[in-house]
């Protein structure tokens, strides 16, 4: 689903990314983490085109990104979702016309896309702020509705940069879980964070740590990565330290929703979605 | 598809309505500008009509075929005096003709005396016309009196008068070195100030516009409602300008319009009407088409 092979970037003299590599297969999740400056973001824009690739190979939900055309990188973006730290909502309109708005953009019928957006709204909790504007949410709120339009087009990939930094630890930790159970439904997701609290509470997430641009550890079980890093030492990332994993700290009412929310997003969902060529690697 | 095009179409409507001061201070933008061109291109006009008519009178040297019925000839000079805008007239039979023709030559001609020319006079009878149209659609006026000459029973040629054919001469020099060149230029301004003005205005939708790229949307998708905003703020701005200038045309037409000056201010022709129009619509839907970058 995703490959990346010796990546990497610079601005202008300085190198934002060196020689990067990792594979992601479908439904599996990458913590992505490092210190600030480190080069997540940088690695996460290079992943949905938003910046071009300068040197190695980016492959991702089957679109080699190094000669992707503009007029393709739509078509890109309709499989990769991306959630922001600052959430890139539009604060003038309601909740439910942000969440709308990839749908609308794909051209679905009203009805498909009302009954979509609806489920999506009632699994993260956002039903009764359906009509209220963005701007008059909260911080977590907000978050919850960035998270929303993500998962409302049962995205391939999903990339999510700092989706935690305006949140408390609370929030944080569910925010993760929610993110948990979308992925047990085939989306593959990569979440750069600096957050070793959240890192910790998922001791089954693949996990690449980045320092100045570098791959300097990671937990990848399968030793997929090419350079040799598989099974570093992560300064203490994923010691099996007892933390809840996934599911327990969600409601059961939640889960439900969720559940409920996959199986109504009907044949286009995640769970039924056809297997590409790409997924089969 | 053709749903999400005319939702697309109607979201341009409606973008005028998200903040209604920005909009309404590009729309102001807009008038402004369109006003001040149309200003200058009203003075473009009014000095066009000024210098293409003669202030007050023309005058027309119409011929007959020599051998003409002389009573038939002078019936037409009767009904000449009905025409529009008719001022004078001095009429010369050919008799008249060839006394005035002796009397011009004087003592320098030889022979001194053309009394030997009266039993078969060559001279056609002749008549120098001269009217006062006015000014209002004097080019109509100018074709219409030169038909009706022409088509009077044995003329042979009509003319309008020497100082006219100069003086038209000036203009159509004028015209192509000065005033062409002042049209386009002012167009040009007009283009470039409201197309400036609305992409402009379209900066502050580029957080949506980043949006809708992170989302997958297509740039058509993205342009087509800020097409639709910047052809509606252009068209708006200029027709409403159009209005102020035709208001203020209709108070100040006769400001002018007295002795010596003579002159009445002239409105936009209809090919000015419509590049008014058509040039900052033009320029607002490029506006809209270069706000947009891509992320």
């Amino acid at each position: 689903m995703i490959e990346v092979r010796h990546l990497s970037h610079s601005f202008g003299p300085h190198w934002a990314l060196k020689d990067c590599s990792f594979q992601l297969q479908k439904g599996e999740f990458l913590f992505l983490s490092g210190p600030s400056g480190a080069g997540k973001t940088t690695l996460l824009r290079l992943l949905f085109a938003g910046i071009p690739v300068q040197r190695g190979e980016v492959r991702v939900a089957g679109f080699a990104l190094n000669q992707i055309k503009d007029s393709a990188v739509p078509l890109l973006r309709r499989q990769v979702s991306v959630v922001f730290q600052d959430f890139k909502i539009l604060p003038d309109r309601s909740v439910y016309d942000n969440v709308i708005l990839p749908l609308q953009v794909r051209g679905l019928g009203r009805v498909h896309s009302d009954r979509r957006v609806r489920a999506v709204v009632r699994a993260l909790g956002l039903d009764s702020r359906i009509h209220l504007l963005c701007g008059e949410l909260s911080g977590g709120e907000q978050q919850r509705v960035a998270v929303a339009r993500a998962f409302v087009v049962n995205p391939k990939v999903l990339l999510a940069d700092e989706p935690t930094g305006n949140l408390d630890a609370d929030l944080s930790f569910r925010l993760m879980d929610l993110f948990k159970q979308f992925q047990a439904y085939g989306t593959t997701m990569i979440v750069a964070t600096h957050s070793q609290e959240l890192v910790k509470r998922h001791p089954e997430a693949k996990i690449i740590r980045l320092e100045d641009g570098k791959i300097t550890g990671a937990n990848w079980p399968g030793a997929m990565l090419d350079n040799g890093l598989a099974g570093a030492p992560l300064n203490g990332f994923n010691t099996g330290d007892g933390y809840a994993s996934g599911t327990r700290s969600l409601s059961l009412s939640r889960q439900a929703n969720i559940r409920a929310t996959m199986r109504q997003m009907g044949p286009d969902g995640a769970v039924e979605r056809k297997t590409t060529g790409d997924d089969k690697k | 598809m053709i749903r999400t095009f005319f939702r697309l179409v109607g979201q341009g409507f409606m973008g005028l309505c998200i903040n209604p001061w920005a909009q309404i201070l590009t729309l102001s933008a807009v008038v402004l500008v369109s006003f001040l061109v149309g200003l200058f291109l009203m003075a473009i006009t009014t000095l066009d009509y000024q210098l293409s008519v003669v202030s007050g009178e023309t005058s027309f040297q119409v011929y007959w075929r020599t051998g003409q019925n002389q009573v038939e000839i002078d019936e037409q000079w009767e009904d000449i005096k009905h025409l529009p805008g008719f001022l004078l007239s001095r009429t010369y039979t050919p008799e008249e003709a060839l006394k005035e023709m002796e009397n011009r030559l004087g003592h320098t001609a030889t022979p001194r005396n053309f009394a030997f020319l009266s039993e078969n006079n060559p001279l056609p009878a002749t008549a120098l016309l001269t009217f006062s149209p006015g000014v209002r659609e004097y080019e109509t006026w100018l074709k219409e009196t030169s038909q009706y000459l022409w088509n009077l029973p044995g003329v042979e040629r009509v003319t309008v008068t020497p100082l006219r054919d100069e003086l038209g001469q000036a203009w159509r020099t004028v015209n192509t070195y000065v005033m062409r060149p002042a049209i386009f230029f002012l167009t040009l301004l007009l283009g470039l100030v409201v197309g400036n003005t609305v992409r402009l205005a379209f900066l502050g939708k580029s957080y949506e516009i980043e949006i809708l790229q992170m989302v997958g949307a297509f740039n058509w998708y993205i342009r087509l409602p800020l097409l639709v905003c910047g052809a509606v703020q252009g068209l708006a701005g200029s027709s409403l300008a159009l209005v102020i200038l035709r208001f203020i045309h209709i108070q100040i037409r006769d400001v002018l319009n007295f002795p010596p000056l003579l002159m009445e201010i002239q409105f936009l022709t209809p090919e000015m009407t419509a590049l008014m129009l058509a040039v900052p619509t033009g320029m607002g839907i490029l506006g809209g088409w270069v706000g947009v970058k891509r992320v």
